[in-house]
């Protein structure tokens, strides 16, 4: 899908993430954690479609949901209501199975927006984010980055290689196996050892290790992200201070108190929208590109039919005078 | 403006008393296309290497090089950078990054330029090499062709006065070969860059040359234009012609006043006049090899495709190979030779049809039994068999699990000293693998195969990177194997080598063979993919497919 967030700076894709992950992760607040789990499914959803969104939550994550709702209340008897006790006489309280079901809720929650996190924050994007603070690890990641898939390739390459001499690693007896996989591992490091000096001719023949490396990147602040950003860090404070004002908070042991529900005030309902807001900002970008687009479309088509009008007319006056 | 002088450069590794370079005079102009060539060993790279001093190998130096007036020792790291591109053979371990755009940024990096320059260079390079369409891509989805391209354009960013290219397309197949050497010409000509290369495909490179330089032994035994050069060495007979372009190799054995000819064009316009009679002469062709009723290699109605869902790779392929014969595959690029391979030697299994060899299916040899004493497979990169310190080692280990063999057991040293000797490596039993050049590694690989007494050879591009000398060598090799009772299956892009080595050539096209013949029926047929000795005499001879055939045709016309 294409996706208009992704296209906004690094910084504001990384900034995004590491505030929708802190919130999910560290707010047990039903509300919070409702609007952070239901923003995280539709932004995933609309990033890597219905279809296998729709098979990851019903395959892996609803299971996982059961396991860890059930889980607490067996080990957990904290709470005042007391449903049943168990065989073994430990009880089982509502609190303990709210709070297993919060639990659970916000571990989906945190796998489902790095679910977007990975579509969103490409290699390059994190590279170029710590190449940053670390100019030398930047290279280094993006070197790593290319070697992984070479030395992939290389290991299959020899693996082949000694295949077709007789030496399986995955046939024979376990020391005959033993051994195959070991000359396999030496030839791969002599080759890449080999390999690696024509690398650093390369590296050499292009100037590296010269005073003053500068860092490239295909990456540019511009407006758009300075208006996003501000947009993101008043929106942020906003939710601050909703939680400074306390209604972001909710205790489940042992008696469970969630604030800003009732009553509904005018500053939980804004705390509550901030994050809203924010958490659904790309999906926002995205409908609003969409929009935009399509409004271009029609005035484009609505003035090639005015000026087609145009070129008729001047068409009859010059048939009119013609005549 | 730039200019390189090279006056009475001499050039000795340490600990060495013979020069590795001795006695080079050299003269470079601005805009010059300069190729250097001669055999492996002869000291191409070493001079190379001396025009960027980074690279340069220790050792001891005398006389001077001088670019633009100043000695090349002299100039500052961020100098040579700047100046003079190096691109190397191997197009695979020259990236650093993994990202196209980063690869093209790399050496402005480190030159230390801003974004904004950086930006506008590397949109440059990637326009006016085409490289736009893959511009955001991982280094590693690319191919060979375009890996090598992207080594130039990542050069050719830093804006170089000089470009130096050490065989830069001895790993690529022929049509990704052709295409980069175009882009060389094309940048010598559009900004008059002086291009400094060596090469062993020179049949792209010397009609684009302005001066070539023969090596041999460390020292320029020839140098000026290339039809000079074709002349000085018809009068020397000097075996360097064995690496030159066929219209020139056959312009050696045939005698005429007229300029040496460079293109299969030029070619066929001289041997026009050569020839003064038009009635089209034929050799008598060979005998097909006795055609014994055993069989190698079946592969009956085989079907193969790596994934479910992707298309066929292999496609109702029908092979026979009979025993004792050496059969070539030929064919373009990504048709599944390769591939074919892989299924006779049981890295992959068909999902439909048989392949059998000695009438047993290749699933029915149990674990080891089909490499033991039967099928030998040389991989395409002979490196990766190496892991011993020394190449005796190496061939004692190959033999290492053959101990029951009692009679063998008792002298293992005699055994690999011989199969050494069959495959000329004894002299270096005591070198690493990795410092023997290409065609002894080579040689080293196929010695550690023998070892396991193969009756059927598979052989992946055993050519490639190879020079005409050791293809040469390489062949006879082959044949005398071939004498013992070896069947040998090849799959080659080098058309040159069948026609001249192959008892039947198969064309591979879209996952099966299309067409199968002897070599000289099969290429003779052929008007576009046949050998360029075929291609320049066809209108006079009726099927003359190697040098020597239209040698000898041009003997009998007389």
């Amino acid at each position: 899908m294409e996706d208009e967030f992704s296209g906004f700076h690094p910084v504001i894709n990384f900034l995004y993430f590491l505030f929708v992950l802190i919130v999910s992760m560290f707010f047990t607040h039903p509300v919070i954690l409702a609007i952070m789990l239901f923003s995280g499914m539709v932004y995933s959803t609309y990033l890597n479609g219905w279809k296998k969104t729709l098979k990851f939550n019903f395959l892996f994550m609803l299971p996982m949901l059961v396991i860890v709702a059930l889980i607490n209340p067996m080990f957990n008897h904290a709470g005042v209501t007391i449903l049943f006790y168990l065989d073994n006489g430990n009880p089982i309280t509502l609190e303990s199975i709210v709070y297993g079901v919060i639990l659970a809720v916000m571990l989906m929650t945190v796998i489902t927006w790095f679910s977007c996190y990975n579509r969103i924050m490409t290699s390059d994007k994190f590279i170029y984010l710590f190449g940053r603070v670390i100019p030398a690890l930047s290279l280094i990641l993006s070197m790593v980055l290319r070697l992984v898939p070479k030395f992939k390739a290389q290991l299959k390459v020899i693996t082949d290689g000694q295949k077709c001499i007789g030496r399986d690693p995955g046939s024979g007896n376990i020391i005959q196996r033993a051994k195959n996989g070991i000359h396999i591992l030496s030839i791969m490091i002599t080759w890449s050892l080999e390999n690696a000096i024509d690398t650093a001719d390369s590296m050499k023949a292009r100037g590296y290790g010269l005073k003053g490396r500068s860092a490239f990147s295909i990456y540019r602040f511009d407006k758009r992200d300075g208006g996003i950003m501000a947009l993101m860090l008043m929106l942020a404070m906003l939710f601050a201070y909703g939680i400074y004002m306390g209604n972001g908070f909710a205790q489940y042991n042992p008696v469970i108190v969630i604030n800003g529900l009732s009553p509904l005030t005018l500053s939980s309902l804004i705390t509550f929208g901030s994050a809203l807001v924010f958490a659904w900002l790309p999906l926002l970008i995205n409908i609003y590109y969409r929009l935009k687009w399509k409004y271009f479309m029609r005035m484009l088509s609505e003035q090639k039919a005015v000026s087609k009008l145009h070129v008729n007319r001047k068409e009859a006056l010059a048939i009119d005078r013609n005549c | 403006m730039a200019e390189i002088k090279v006056s009475n450069f001499e050039f000795y590794y340490p600990e060495a008393t013979n020069p590795a370079l001795k006695n080079i005079n050299m003269s470079v102009e601005d805009g010059d296309f300069v190729v250097i060539c001669g055999k492996s060993g002869s000291g191409k790279t070493s001079l190379l290497r001396q025009f960027k001093p980074v690279l340069a190998p220790f050792g001891k130096t005398a006389g001077e090089i001088r670019i633009n007036g100043k000695l090349i020792s002299t100039l500052s790291q961020r100098e040579q950078s700047e100046k003079i591109g190096y691109v190397l053979q191997n197009p695979d371990n020259q990236i650093v990054t993994d990202k196209v755009w980063h690869e093209l940024a790399f050496g402005l990096e480190s030159l230390g330029y801003d974004s904004s320059t950086i930006r506008l260079r590397v949109a440059e390079m990637a326009s006016y090499f085409g490289i736009q369409r893959w511009f955001n891509k991982s280094v590693n989805e690319l191919s060979g062709g375009q890996k090598q391209l992207l080594n130039l354009a990542s050069i050719m960013a830093m804006h170089p006065e000089v470009l130096i290219l050490d065989e830069p397309t001895s790993q690529l197949d022929p049509i990704a070969a052709s295409d980069f050497i175009e882009t060389i010409r094309k940048i010598n000509r559009d900004l008059g860059t002086i291009i400094i290369m060596t090469e062993h495909r020179l049949e792209d490179v010397i009609p684009a040359a302005d001066k070539v330089f023969v090596m041999d032994q460390g020292c320029i035994i020839a140098n000026g234009p290339p039809t000079e050069i074709g002349q000085k060495l018809k009068s020397d007979q000097h075996e360097m012609f064995l690496s030159m372009p066929t219209p020139m190799q056959i312009y050696a054995g045939v005698e005429s006043v007229l300029p040496c000819p460079l293109t299969v064009r030029e070619g066929r316009k001289w041997i026009s006049k050569v020839v003064d009679r038009p009635d089209q002469i034929e050799i008598i062709a060979e005998k097909e090899p006795n055609k014994e009723t055993e069989i190698a290699i079946e592969m009956k109605d085989v079907w193969f495709r790596y994934e479910r869902t992707e298309p066929d790779v292999v496609k109702d392929l029908n092979l026979k190979v009979e025993k004792g014969i050496f059969y070539c595959i030929v064919g373009g690029n990504g048709t599944g030779k390769t591939t074919t391979i892989s299924l006779i030697s049981r890295l992959n299994k068909p999902y439909r049809g048989k392949v059998s060899i000695f009438n047993k299916a290749v699933q029915k040899y149990s674990g080891t039994e089909l490499f033991d004493e039967c099928l030998g497979v040389l991989p395409q990169n002979p490196q990766s068999l190496f892991i011993g310190k020394t190449v005796e080692y190496e061939l004692l280990e190959a033999l290492g699990k053959k101990k029951k063999n009692k009679a063998e057991a008792t002298e293992p040293l005699e055994v690999i000293k011989k199969m050494a000797a069959v495959l000329e490596i004894d002299h270096l039993m005591k070198q690493h693998p990795y410092d023997l050049s290409g065609g002894e590694q080579q040689r080293l690989a196929l010695a550690k195969i023998m070892l396991l007494k193969p009756r059927i050879l598979l052989l992946d591009e055993p050519t490639k990177g190879l020079d005409n000398h050791f293809k040469q060598d390489f062949g006879t090799l082959l044949k005398r194997l071939q004498q013992h009772g070896m069947t040998i299956l090849m799959v080659s892009h080098d058309i040159e080598f069948c026609a001249q080595f192959g008892d039947r050539c198969g064309l591979f096209f879209e996952g099966s063979i299309v067409s199968s013949n002897t070599p000289r029926a099969f290429f003779s047929g052929n008007s576009f993919y046949t050998t360029a000795a075929n291609r320049m005499t066809r209108h006079l001879f009726n099927n003359a497919i190697t040098v020597k055939d239209v040698i000898q045709c041009y003997q009998m016309n007389r």
